[in-house]
């Protein structure tokens, strides 16, 4: 599973997802990717999960690109314990994710495939999503 | 070359109040130029779309405006979408001059298909989608396609030198960089167990004193 090499801070604030992905909303490096449609914590396991999808569906042929990366820590209280004693140790990674997020792209595959792999590994995840290409996102696009 | 024409409108609306242009069925726009003064615009959405699906970023439109004598000549150089229904929310248009060379991106169409890719021997790497170009406004070429087809082997590519487009069109892009190439197909990994590192063990850079980083730990210890 994804997780950083080195951090600065082990614990950090919350923080808010307010509004929408500005940067990396768009498909970038491959031909077609799978874009939020809501704001969430995913974890490094439902990433890895989508992934496996993905790639368990296009076997040989076609490449992956994963957008995002889970760097942000959680920390989680222990079952049956009291509340209070300061911030609990660190539980796992998530990766913040607000609508318009693109977090996986493919090349190298046919749009049915793609859109199967995207639609397996959308089951994988906690939130909404859709199918975009690249050409949706050019001036002869079309608008959803 | 086919023409393309398209009306556009003098915009008094400016900044967020565009919001109910868009709802009209209007896209804000802009035109502006070497020697043009920005001018700021509006277009039918309807119109714009079907110039754009034909024109894309690199055909000349023809853009009519009220009050002018004759058409500017004018690119699409940026266009806005909307990041989840992909809606137009704004449109650049840069006024060439016909004797005035422009740079451009050439947007690279891939045709045909390679046997290997089809077979499943090969997987196809797209190293770029576009080429930066220099030319005059009349001779830009609308995209260049890469035939496939050609690809017969595993690691042979198609290297931006390849590209022929003329001796009216001069290519800016590196031209040792790849532009297709057939690699060797990759095969899905088999994970056997989770090799990953403990959530805890990850090195923090800027450790607290020892006595401060244990201390909830313990008090946990305490209250169970």
């Amino acid at each position: 599973m994804l997780q950083p090499k080195r951090i600065k801070y082990r614990k950090v604030h919350r923080g808010r997802m307010k509004g929408r992905d500005t940067r990396g909303a768009e498909v970038s490096f491959g031909e077609f990717g799978l874009q939020t449609l809501e704001p969430y914590w995913l974890t490094a396991r439902q990433l890895e999960a989508a992934r496996r999808a993905i790639v368990h569906h296009i076997k040989r042929g076609g490449k992956l690109w994963v957008r995002v990366f889970p760097d942000k820590p959680i920390s989680a209280k222990p079952a049956e314990t009291r509340m209070g004693g300061g911030k609990s140790a660190l539980s796992h990674w998530v990766a913040v994710i607000k609508p318009g997020r693109v977090l996986f792209e493919i090349a190298g595959v046919q749009e049915e495939a793609a859109r199967e792999a995207f639609r397996l590994a959308g089951n994988k995840l906690p939130v909404r999503t859709q199918f975009v290409s690249r050409e949706d996102f050019t001036a002869g696009g079309e608008s959803a | 070359m086919e023409q393309i024409l398209l009306d556009a409108e003098i915009r008094s609306v400016a900044g967020k109040a565009v919001k109910r242009l868009r709802r009209e069925g209007f896209v804000p726009a802009v035109v502006y130029g070497h020697h043009t003064a920005p001018m700021s615009l509006q277009v039918k959405e309807r119109a714009l779309h079907q110039a754009l699906r034909v024109a894309g970023t690199n055909h000349l439109i023809t853009l009519s405006l009220p009050g002018e004598s004759a058409p500017k000549m004018v690119l699409v150089r940026e266009l806005q979408r909307d990041s989840l229904n992909h809606a137009m929310m704004h449109v650049d248009f840069y006024e060439v001059i016909m004797t005035e060379k422009i740079t451009s991106d050439l947007p690279i169409v891939l045709v045909g298909e390679s046997k290997l890719v089809k077979s499943g021997n090969g997987l196809l790497f797209q190293g770029l989608d576009s080429i930066e170009i220099e030319c005059l406004p009349g001779d830009l070429p609308p995209e260049i396609k890469i035939d496939l087809s050609t690809l017969t082997e595993v690691d042979q590519a198609v290297m931006v030198r390849d590209l022929t487009l003329g001796e009216a069109v001069q290519i800016l892009t590196d031209l040792d960089e790849v532009v297709v190439k057939i690699l060797p197909p990759q095969v899905e990994e088999v994970v056997a167990a989770p090799a990953v590192a403990e959530v805890a063990e990850v090195e923090v850079l800027t450790k607290k004193p020892k006595a401060e980083e244990e201390e909830p730990e313990e008090a946990a210890g305490k209250s169970k």
